[in-house]
């Protein structure tokens, strides 16, 4: 291919280019955002309601207007274990703000008898929600303890964290993000 | 099968992906990194300090960037927790510490990119795996048969065309004799990688949109083409003139 061939093939294709990008563009705008529930970032989430350790329940749905942090966890699970102190010291600092955390023990993978002891270890002030029967770890699609979900105050995923412990740091900057 | 991958490689597995793709590739331009003037040794010290420049640099400038939740907790610096990192501070910061590592080892940039290439082209190819084990970079819902059940969706398998481009993509650059003049391998890569970005852009889920719907990685993969197409005919002219 010579000079000039060459260049009417990149002018063409950057032609094309263009074409392709006003062609495919998105005119309705729409995105994945508030449609769809699903357990990932940019997704409506998917709601449930559990009951707590106290014996009342609690609807993922009737918090919207707060920022919520979904945390799935276990007993026996050692970053769930030491990520819990972090978790709590960020609550106390903003839940005055709308923050909410909703700790949802897997009770279906955990024995009950633990779980009381284990919130008055680590001193845990805000609601300890049981998924007794599986139907949040599953529409999570729970695949490793830890798992937390940062909700927006419309209810939309806007992180997700798989794994831990999660640094403090980590937290605040999320929270703060979904308190925005 | 991709339920059985994705299980496998769940987050934060899917950094596997990663790692393994930087060591085939590497160890594939180790193979050939000579004919284009850098010596193995030289490549593996490029990479291992660009590497390390990206681990340090994104954590770094993602403790600047958030520098109010470090001052309380300054020791979150040290968190093992992968997601307290800027991706994009830690490229920065590879590509600077590779420019200091190659002025002083005295190489020849257009040489050494295309020495790096088979790295980059393997990375692709790691990515799109992470991103189809992640269920990131996800499409957009059609009612094609080869649809995939995505976040309670059908969609587009972007994650697997994406791939398929990208091995392609190298197929064509390992095949490829080395008789072209320097630089225009690496920017071969870097043409037909943001080709196919512009082209699969258009399937995905998860775009940003600006202006009216438009797709940014888009505009940015068009815009790479363009600097690719003037920088190729730059380098032509440089060897003719050899």
């Amino acid at each position: 291919m010579n000079s000039t061939q060459r260049r009417i093939t990149y002018a063409l294709v950057l032609l094309l280019g263009l074409a392709w990008t006003f062609v495919s563009a998105d005119k309705t705008g729409i995105s994945t955002a508030g449609q769809i529930p699903a357990p990932q970032a940019g997704f409506l989430a998917p709601d449930f309601e559990l009951k707590t350790l106290e014996g009342g329940t609690v609807k993922l749905s009737d918090l919207r207007g707060q920022a919520v942090l979904v945390n799935l966890w276990a007993t026996w699970c050692p970053p769930c274990r030491a990520e819990m102190p972090a978790i709590q010291k960020i609550y106390n600092e903003y839940k005055e703000q709308g923050f909410v955390v909703l700790a949802v023990n897997m009770t279906y993978q955990d024995t009950f008898a633990n779980i009381a002891p284990f919130v008055e270890e680590y001193g845990l002030t805000f609601p300890i929600l049981l998924d007794e029967t599986a139907s949040v770890g599953p529409a999570y699609q729970l695949r490793s303890l830890p798992s937390s979900f940062f909700i927006d105050r419309d209810g939309i995923i806007r992180e997700v964290v798989i794994g831990g412990p999660m640094a403090e740091a980590l937290l605040r900057t999320r929270v703060e993000e979904i308190l925005k | 099968m991709i339920e059985v991958f994705r299980s496998l490689f769940a987050p934060p597995r899917h950094f596997i992906l990663l790692i393994a793709a930087l060591w085939i590739g590497l160890a594939l331009a180790e193979k050939r990194s000579e004919r284009h003037g850098v010596s193995k040794e030289q490549l593996n010290n490029l990479t291992f300090n660009s590497l390390i420049a990206y681990v340090i640099g994104g954590r770094l400038l993602f403790a600047l960037s958030n520098f109010s939740a470090f001052s309380q907790s300054p020791f979150s610096i040290f968190s093992p927790n992968p997601d307290l990192f800027d991706p994009m501070s830690g490229l920065v910061a590879a590509i600077l510490v590779g420019l200091i590592y190659g002025q002083r080892q005295k190489l020849r940039l257009w040489g050494t990119l295309d020495a790096l290439t088979p790295i980059f082209a393997m990375l692709a190819i790691g990515l799109h795996l992470a991103h189809l084990a992640a269920g990131t970079a996800f499409g957009s819902p059609t009612s094609l048969p080869w649809g995939i059940d995505l976040w309670n969706a059908v969609r587009h398998p972007t994650q697997l065309y994406e791939l398929l481009a990208s091995l392609l993509i190298f197929g064509w650059l390992w095949s490829r004799k080395a008789d072209s003049p320097s630089g225009l391998l690496f920017l071969h890569f870097a043409a037909l990688t943001a080709g196919a970005r512009l082209f699969l852009e258009a399937f995905r889920g998860d775009s940003i949109l600006i202006l009216g719907g438009l797709r940014l990685a888009q505009i940015v993969a068009w815009a790479i083409l363009l600097i690719v197409f003037i920088a190729s005919e730059s380098v032509r002219r440089q060897s003719q003139s050899l």
